[in-house]
């Protein structure tokens, strides 16, 4: 894919030196970030919650939220345990292990050269639904 | 003669961007422990350097107001990941990894330590924003298609960065040693052993054992504040000045 010359570039998109113009804009966002995580951490304290004890099971056992998503994927796989004992975790594992990977190699399989999204369609669902999935899994773990 | 010519140009452009933007004052510094002037400087030339970074433009989107507020998640979640850096090294100060210690510590540093809620509360707020913004930052490059070639290895780095950020909530979530974490993470390290041939080997190397104990507290610290850092920082550079040598992607 050719690429403009930088200097091309700069005059079609607007630019600004890094220094001082583009350090200043980040030393305010840095600024704000600051205020915002000093507001939210007064607001809303870091949970204390009590000791961990080896030798007393909670009865609900939740991960981070981030990992929600994926730990209920694992909880609802366990329904295929018709097909045998072991399908349930590798199935669980496997289906997102590949997730990952298709993810992860984008690019290399992605060869459509249209980028408006509306000229990619397909792209676009699948990614949509993609995004959904997994606010759907995250919601329902929290809920479950 | 030309050669001179040549010299006394670049001293003077030199010279010029000193002025305009008020960066004499950090040269002269600088030049005073030996830096930027003399001997090291003529075989090194770092002030030519550090001008060619800092007088190079950064790009951005002057049609697009929303394309341009998109473009920002990344930075935002470098930010962030500066202010975990320097909570976590003030956290480092009074917290104890040991099974017995770390909850008394982490007591001791939300009530006792001056201003340690503080320092604790933005750890754990950043730690949290950061993981919306990586995923946000990863949603704007999806759907503006910006990971297309020549930004494919950008796209390959970065999802080692999503991986790396996930390996310090997942190790930093033991840390506070409190039921939750020490659940979750035995909870979590149990999912590990589904994974065919290495699943069972993984597990018993993240736990240091058969159950979660002082070994696997030991071995998460260590990832949580050297391993992944370190890590973290190295594609944090190659993912950044990839970008810095190709620029944004084209607007739409």
């Amino acid at each position: 894919m050719a690429q403009p010359e930088p200097r091309e570039r700069y005059d079609r998109y607007g630019s600004e030196p890094f220094f001082p113009n583009h350090v200043i804009r980040q030393s305010i966002q840095f600024v704000l970030l600051f205020a915002l995580l000093i507001l939210l951490s007064s607001l809303v304290p870091a949970p204390m919650l009590p000791k961990a004890d080896p030798f007393d099971t909670p009865e609900y056992v939740k991960p981070a939220w981030y990992f929600l998503g994926a730990y209920q994927f694992l909880k609802v796989s366990e329904k295929l345990g018709f097909l045998g004992p072991w399908a349930p975790k590798v199935i669980g594992i496997l289906a997102q292990g590949l997730g990952a990977m298709v993810i992860w190699f984008l690019p290399f399989w992605d060869r459509n050269p249209e980028r408006h999204p509306y000229r990619r369609p397909t792209a676009i669902r699948a990614g949509i639904a993609f995004v959904f999935f997994f606010l759907i899994m995250t919601i329902w773990g929290y809920f479950s | 003669m030309t050669e001179e010519r040549d010299r006394d140009a670049r001293h003077r452009a030199r010279q010029e961007f000193e002025k305009r933007t008020v960066f004499t004052e950090i040269v002269n510094l600088f030049s005073l422990v030996g830096f930027l002037y003399g001997a090291l400087d003529e075989e090194l030339p770092f002030r030519e350097a550090v001008r060619k970074q800092f007088e190079k433009p950064v790009c951005f989107y002057r049609t697009k107001l929303e394309s341009n507020l998109l473009a920002c998640l990344g930075g935002i979640a470098f930010l962030l990941y500066l202010f975990l850096l320097g909570t976590g090294i003030l956290l480092l100060l009074y917290y104890r990894p040991t099974t017995a210690e770390a909850y008394s510590s982490v007591v001791e540093i939300t009530n006792r330590v001056p201003y340690g809620w503080l320092i604790r509360g933005i750890h754990f707020w950043a730690a949290n924003l950061m993981i919306v913004t990586v995923l946000l930052h990863m949603m704007r490059v999806f759907f503006t298609a910006a990971y297309r070639p020549p930004r494919d290895v950008t796209w390959v780095n970065g999802m080692m960065l999503l991986l790396f950020t996930f390996a310090f909530g997942f190790s930093g979530y033991l840390l506070p040693w409190n039921q939750i974490s020490y659940w979750a993470t035995t909870v979590g390290t149990d999912s590990m052993s589904a994974i065919p041939v290495v699943g069972d080997t993984l597990k018993y190397l993240v736990r240091g054992g058969d159950v979660v104990g002082q070994l696997a507290l030991t071995r998460t610290f260590a990832f949580h504040v050297v391993i992944l850092p370190a890590l973290m920082l190295l594609f944090m550079v190659l993912h950044f000045l990839m970008i810095r040598r190709q620029g944004i992607a084209d607007p739409l």
